[in-house]
């Protein structure tokens, strides 16, 4: 290990440690800027989880207090962005079961899905259109798909998290995380073509 | 080609993390495979993609949550200072018991005597008197403490 990884993988163990102990203090400061470093990332996933801006929204509350009432849980050994996606998809799935009787296969309704918003940084009229159209077609396309595809799809390719981190996160051995990602990918890809993917042409 | 080989080198563009050797080995099999090569360019689209996807947390859910996450936690804190208080009357109300009973039972031996009662009618006053106060605090601490528990269980909800 080089010096300069030594001080990132040192400064990284080091962070995660102290969120570890104002968590355990439930140290109000500390959440705010947990709440603020997260916000968007958090919310993202929530709301292609459930397919649905106003439950991610009351969810993404609920994440947080159940964050400061079992902050004591989290070791700080591991990444804090995967224990918190972990909370919330717990959360999600718990509400769910309380909802009705299903699994998290079972989460989604299509209809209730929301767009996601852009993000206002003043781009040209056009871009916003053209922004607003990719976004919807890829949130329909990643609507569309199942709940375990497409919540591996945004965990690796949306919140960047690696495999390891992924099956921590969803319970799922790192096998199956592999088997989703592929085929999660697969199936994105074929739907945002319009029709199946038939790339086996040598 | 084999049917095996495409799906691993599908499976390879979307696993990404990949070592020298399947890094080059996925190259030669997309420079020989015009499907695959596809394949690869529309999941880098699609990756590119969902990674610039625009999703924002509204500033004022973001603060909702901060003055939630506050006052749960200040909630919190004093059903903790709370219950430490009731743990402490209960460690002193216990030391006292223990530290009194040998001279309450002394007086209450002294006063049959001097009654002229039978020693089961004072031994049965002295368990009154020494029990009800106890079953009474404690039916108080518990109740205070389920009290206490079901707030915090309706909050949750």
């Amino acid at each position: 290990m080089n010096a300069a990884t030594y001080y990132f993988v040192n400064g990284m163990e080091s962070e995660t440690r102290s969120i570890a102990r104002g968590l355990r203090r439930r140290d109000p400061d500390l959440l705010d800027r947990l709440i603020e470093q997260y916000q968007h990332r958090l919310l993202r996933y929530l709301l292609y989880l459930t397919g649905n801006r106003d439950l991610a929204e009351d969810l993404f509350q609920e994440t947080w207090i159940r964050v400061l009432e079992r902050g004591h849980q989290y070791d700080g050994k591991h990444e804090f962005s995967t224990w918190l996606y972990a909370v919330a998809r717990n959360l999600t799935i718990d509400f769910m079961r309380k909802k009705r009787p299903v699994s998290l296969d079972g989460l989604m309704e299509n209809e209730d899905y929301t767009p996601p918003e852009p993000v206002d940084s003043a781009p040209m009229a056009w871009e916003v259109l053209e922004q607003q159209e990719q976004a919807d077609l890829i949130g329909a396309a990643l609507v569309s798909m199942p709940t375990e595809y497409r919540e591996t799809v945004v965990l690796r390719f949306q919140e960047g998290l690696n495999l390891d981190e992924i099956a921590a996160v969803t319970g799922s051995p790192l096998g199956t995380v592999k088997s989703r990602l592929y085929r999660g990918l697969n199936l994105l890809v074929s739907r945002l073509r319009g029709g199946s993917h038939d790339t086996r042409r040598a | 080609m084999t049917r095996d080989a495409h799906d691993e080198a599908r499976e390879l563009i979307a696993l990404q993390d990949l070592s020298i050797a399947q890094q080059r080995w996925l190259q030669a099999h997309l420079d020989e495979c015009v499907g695959c090569r596809e394949f690869a360019e529309d999941a880098s689209h699609v990756v590119r993609s969902l990674r610039s996807l625009p999703v924002k947390a509204d500033p004022r859910l973001v603060r909702a949550t901060q003055m939630r996450v506050r006052f749960h936690a200040a909630r919190l804190r004093e059903t903790r200072e709370r219950m430490w208080l009731v743990g402490m009357a209960c460690l002193g109300v216990g030391l006292s018991a223990t530290l009194t009973v040998p001279l309450l039972w002394r007086l209450f031996a002294w006063m049959g005597e001097q009654a002229g009662v039978s020693t089961a009618v004072w031994q049965v006053g002295f368990a009154c008197v020494w029990i009800v106060p106890a079953l009474v605090v404690s039916a108080l601490l518990l109740l205070r403490g389920t009290h206490l528990t079901n707030r915090e269980g309706s909050q949750e909800l």
